[in-house]
């Protein structure tokens, strides 16, 4: 394993305007082993998609929204929160550390507090080492079109 | 010009946000509950006002002489007529609030215009009770205000002296003229309650009420601006006697201010532009879908054969774009095959926001423009590389 953790975000386009801090492909300039997916809405993240993507041997994942207190879709920040929490819940079950996922709040201008809010979260993931090689619960793997979830019976 | 006015608007207003939640905890920050203190005011204004409504005789020999009696003979009455002086200020100024910080921060948009509509036809009519509440005060302010706006609306062309007749009940002054500015001033006040509901509609959990420790500061406060600052009445009304200067409310009397400096017909004309660019703002200069990127992700569409009914996408839609309706037929999978209730995406309703899609944890639901397939895959390229 590098030493640099592999990190996916997921942004809300509403939350920190990534345009200068990232490339085309979405990698931060700051720290190129973080990939930024745009998406509408922190609240539009399904938390299985996070878990899936830890279980696949990303170092961490974390959701950037817009400051609590207001979400330009009114609710999606504080439902994000809650489902967060729950999914850290989940994983400090099924032995993945909990804070190989990440929950970051910051608005459209404060780019500079998000990239260093990036920076302590890379730091605590090298902290952990490296993750688990992917695949190891004991279960077959999903296959990517399965239509129905059937773990944990929501 | 103006969008880049309004994307610096937007920052300037996050930047206050962050600025004031360093001081107070983030759910004391009053302005992000601009709505709820308007609503609050209200509440105070209708309660303070059904009090004065008691006393209050609207008869053109009357009705000082009852306001004086209130003021001066009843319990608390001169204190209950400042609160509701001083909140129908702080309601309109908590509703100004409010409309510039939506108007910043880009809520008033597309499927969202439906709350700018109805809030504007709030501040509007809003605006017509504090006019009418300064004239049943009957002073000579009162009178000014009246006959001022009798020769606003007799500059209307045509119409205008109808219009004149109606607001005083036929030509000039008579005992019909003040029992209509009362209706004038209670029923506008009882239509905001009806515009409340259109504009509340759409909200899912519509923040109505600020928090406790504001509602405390805020009924504090009018009843200290009212101690402090007796509201009180000048002469009493005499027809006839036209002073020169009314008080400058920068809340209600601007245009009756105005009216000592310009036309009459140029004020009507300024008003009426004003509330016309209010009504039009939600449909001007609105971003390309190309500029919009992920935010135009298309209207929420429900994979039929995967509902389950669990109705947590309905409870979590922030803007009750999501309906329940009895099950037509059983699901294709096996979790949705005995399901009894069905969701369904009102389009007009949606924004795309795409918060359905995360509170489903059957895969029930998609953003034609964002599909889960194609997250999932830019993420999984990202581990990979």
């Amino acid at each position: 394993m590098s030493t640099t953790p592999k990190v996916v975000g997921l942004v809300c386009d509403w939350a920190v305007g990534t345009a200068e801090i990232a490339d085309a492909a979405g990698r931060l300039r700051a720290h190129p082993s973080v990939t930024i997916i745009r998406v509408p809405c922190s609240g539009f993240i399904r938390p299985a998609w996070l878990e899936d993507t830890l279980k696949a041997g990303a170092d961490g994942v974390f959701v950037v929204g817009c400051p609590y207190g207001d979400c330009l879709n009114r609710e999606g920040n504080y439902l994000m929160r809650e489902r967060v929490d729950q999914l850290q819940r989940r994983l400090a079950r099924r032995k993945i550390p909990a804070e190989r996922l990440g929950m970051i709040a910051y608005g459209l201008h404060d780019v500079d507090a998000f990239l260093a809010d990036v920076a302590a979260f890379l730091k605590r993931l090298e902290a952990l080492g490296p993750p688990a090689p992917p695949g190891r619960p004991a279960r077959p793997a999903r296959a990517a079109s399965q239509p129905v979830q059937t773990e944990e019976g929501a | 010009m103006y969008r880049r006015a309004l994307t610096s608007l937007l920052r300037a207003t996050l930047r206050l946000d962050v600025a004031i939640n360093r001081v107070y905890p983030t759910d004391l920050n009053p302005l992000y509950y601009t709505g709820g203190l308007a609503n609050l005011f209200l509440f105070v204004l209708v309660v303070s006002g059904i009090f004065i409504f008691f006393y209050y005789v609207p008869s053109l020999a009357g009705a000082h002489e009852s306001i004086r009696y209130l003021t001066e003979q009843v319990p608390y009455g001169g204190l209950i007529r400042g609160i509701h002086r001083y909140a129908a200020d702080a309601f309109i100024i908590a509703a100004l609030l409010h409309l510039f910080r939506n108007w910043f921060t880009d809520r008033y948009l597309f499927s969202r215009d439906s709350p700018w509509i109805s809030g504007m036809f709030l501040l509007f009519f809003g605006g017509v009770v504090g006019v009418t509440g300064y004239i049943l005060v009957w002073d000579v302010r009162g009178l000014t205000i009246l006959g001022i706006f009798n020769d606003l609306l007799t500059s209307i062309p045509l119409m205008g002296q109808f219009l004149a007749d109606l607001l005083t009940g036929g030509h000039g002054l008579s005992e019909g003229t003040l029992p209509r500015i009362l209706l004038l001033h209670v029923g506008p006040a009882s239509l905001l309650y009806f515009l409340l509901w259109w504009h509340y509609v759409r909200l899912r959990h519509p923040k109505v009420w600020p928090p406790a420790t504001w509602v405390m500061v805020c009924l504090g406060l009018v009843t200290l601006a009212s101690a402090l600052l007796p509201a009180v009445s000048s002469t009493p009304a005499e027809p006839g006697v036209r002073p020169a200067a009314i008080p400058l409310d920068v809340f209600f009397l601007l245009p009756f201010w105005l009216a000592g400096y310009v036309p009459a017909l140029a004020v009507v004309l300024l008003v009426a532009a004003l509330i016309a660019v209010g009504y039009v703002i939600p449909y001007i200069a609105r971003e390309t879908p190309q500029e919009m990127g992920p935010r135009h992700a298309g209207v929420a569409q429900v994979i039929d054969g995967n509902c389950t009914g669990c109705e947590l996408c309905y409870y979590d839609c922030p803007y009750n774009a999501i309906v329940m309706v009895a099950s037509p037929y059983p699901g294709l999978s096996r979790a949705a095959a005995s399901r009894k209730l069905l969701a369904v995406v009102l389009d007009s309703r949606c924004v795309e926001c795409g918060i359905c899609i995360g509170a489903c944890p059957f895969e029930a639901l998609e953003l034609p423009g964002m599909l889960e397939s194609e997250i999932t895959q830019r993420a999984a390229a990202a581990v990979q590389a």
